[in-house]
């Protein structure tokens, strides 16, 4: 076996296939040594779910095999990945991270995952997440069957939610990349706060037969990388039409940035107050330079502001009416109390009360700011903002407190960007920017329905500027 | 660690870690929050209502982005 040195497990995915082309090492040697250490190191960030190291080893030599024909797949052909703890892996637990469902088992896979795997792409595990996606809404980093989701940067600090395990894996060098969700910042979060590049991809893109449902009209799958090219690579494989999936676009993805718009012929929406007002004081420097980033690159940036809509109030009553429809056999068999977090058994309860008239009214409202969202796009190819506005928050400290005394801006600014681009169904990229209080924090790109390209334009040449997504936690 | 560990052991693994941490600090007691969550319902319900729209605006049922 080749001993592998630990800059791979830090490569992207055309480096590492490069070099399993090249004969370098093989696809056994490497989900061997990405599966080894996943299960050595997952432990120390409650990122692990579940190991599938003999099954991967495996598959691996099954990939050496076609890759000894010459028979090629494509860049994902022997490169080792996790998923999400909420994506169905046939014959395997799936606990979608809560208790009540920890010895549960599917006879079908995720399509996703089936996609994944027949290019050639090997599971080494399945990854963390806070319980049922965190739909109920949750107040401790603790909200997870497997333990607060504790960041490789800094271990006193929580890796975002809910795809936690997702991109702390990925963080530590545990996996090239892995598969998250987002209903309403599930993938961004945890990107901006462990130093990934995270991509929501446009509702209705990604297949999610298979995966847990938290929200029919709002959850997404994606990947989380290292880089926005290797998003690119992954979004290309598990794209596509499916009809096991009511919401399907049916829609592929080719990833071919070239062909779009380039990054000096855009022209891209932001807000000041983001910026100067709603980031922490610690991460403005980073932001600031990461704005001045954006505009090297001759991007035309244009002040705007986000329709003037009740993101948070939409959101809000949209996931936890379909959430709790959803879960109401938990919550009705009093199953619920087994989750580890008060505040979401609590929002997954109240949320059975929500009217009729209340859910309709919001998914009006709905209607009402996809229209006002889209006519933003009229004369604007994408919009920016901080991720988040600072770092990753203590774990041991509540997630519902606004960090110190920081007063709440008058002006919004884009600081609803999140949850009005998940009810729009928009897609978007996180990209890491640099560092606050030592500790990583990233911008975010919305683009319009099914403009991954461009944001992945614009995010290659972000990082052929920066070196920001190549930067590594020390691991203690 | 194993490549044949159990749930169990990884479960204990985990929480091992966790364990680490500052303990978190007391939540409410779990009726006071299920009364915030419903008082919660009812506030949004209603902002909700605050909203005029126009019959036409239909909900968006058949989502598509």
């Amino acid at each position: 076996m080749a001993e592998l040195s630990d800059d791979i497990f830090f490569a992207t995915i055309p480096e590492l296939n490069t070099k399993l082309k090249e004969k370098v090492f093989s696809a056994a040697d490497l989900v061997r040594a990405f599966a080894q250490r996943l299960e050595k190191l997952g432990p120390r960030y409650n990122a692990l779910a579940l190991p599938l190291t003999e099954q991967a080893i495996r598959r691996a030599h099954e990939v050496d095999k076609e890759l000894k024909r010459e028979r090629y797949r494509g860049p994902l052909q022997g490169i080792p990945y996790g998923a999400k703890d909420l994506l169905a892996w046939a014959g395997q637990p799936t606990t979608w991270g809560a208790r009540p469902y920890a010895e549960q088992k599917f006879d079908y896979s995720a399509t996703v995952l089936e996609k994944l795997n027949k290019t050639g792409a090997v599971l080494v595990g399945k990854l963390a997440m806070v319980e049922l996606a965190g739909g109920g809404g949750y107040r401790s980093a603790a909200a997870s069957m497997f333990g607060p989701g504790l960041n490789p940067w800094d271990r006193t600090r929580w890796s975002g939610g809910s795809s936690s395990g997702s991109a702390s894996a990925v963080a530590a060098g545990l996996v090239p990349f892995a598969i998250g969700s987002e209903t309403s910042g599930s993938i961004l979060t945890p990107s901006a706060f462990c130093g990934v590049t995270g991509l929501r991809p446009t509702y209705g893109l990604v297949s999610r037969h298979g995966a847990m449902a938290l929200s029919w009209t709002m959850d997404k799958l994606g990947p989380l990388c290292r880089s926005a090219e290797d998003c690119g690579l992954v979004l290309e494989v598990i794209a596509g039409g499916d009809s096991k999936d009511p919401g399907s676009a049916g829609k592929s993805f080719y990833y071919t940035p070239q062909y779009y718009r380039t990054p000096n012929q855009m022209r891209i929406g932001y807000a000041p107050v983001d910026f100067a007002e709603w980031a922490q004081p610690s991460a403005r420097p980073a932001f600031e330079q990461a704005l001045a980033g954006i505009r090297e690159t001759g991007a035309q940036l244009a002040e705007i502001k986000l329709p003037d809509l009740p993101y948070g109030l939409l959101t809000g009553t949209i996931i936890s009416a379909e959430g709790s429809a959803i879960f109401e056999p938990l919550i009705t068999s009093g199953k619920v109390s087994q989750l580890a977090d008060a505040k979401q058994i609590a929002g997954l309860k109240a949320g059975l009360e929500i009217s009729a008239k209340d859910y309709l009214k919001a998914m009006r409202i709905r209607t009402l700011a996809q229209q006002k969202i889209r006519g933003l796009f009229a004369d604007l190819d994408l919009l920016l903002t901080p991720s988040r506005f600072g770092p990753a928050p203590k774990a041991s400290e509540p997630l519902d407190r606004r960090p110190g005394d920081q007063p709440k801006p008058k002006d919004p600014g884009l600081s609803s960007l999140i949850p009005a681009g998940n009810l729009a169904g928009l897609p978007a990229l996180s990209l890491p920017c640099g560092f606050a209080d030592g500790l990583p924090v990233a911008i975010q790109l919305v683009g319009p329905a099914f403009s991954e390209n461009v944001l992945l334009a614009m995010g290659k040449e972000f990082q052929n500027r920066t070196d920001w997504h190549r930067k590594r936690p020390k691991l203690e | 660690m194993n490549a044949k560990i159990t749930r169990r052991e990884l479960a204990a693994a985990a929480l091992g870690s966790a364990a680490a941490l500052p303990a978190a600090p007391p939540q409410s007691a779990p009726e006071d929050l299920d009364t915030v969550a419903k008082e919660q319902v009812r506030k949004n319900a209603e902002e909700l209502a605050k909203f005029d729209l126009p019959m036409s605006t239909e909900p968006a049922f058949q989502f598509k982005a």
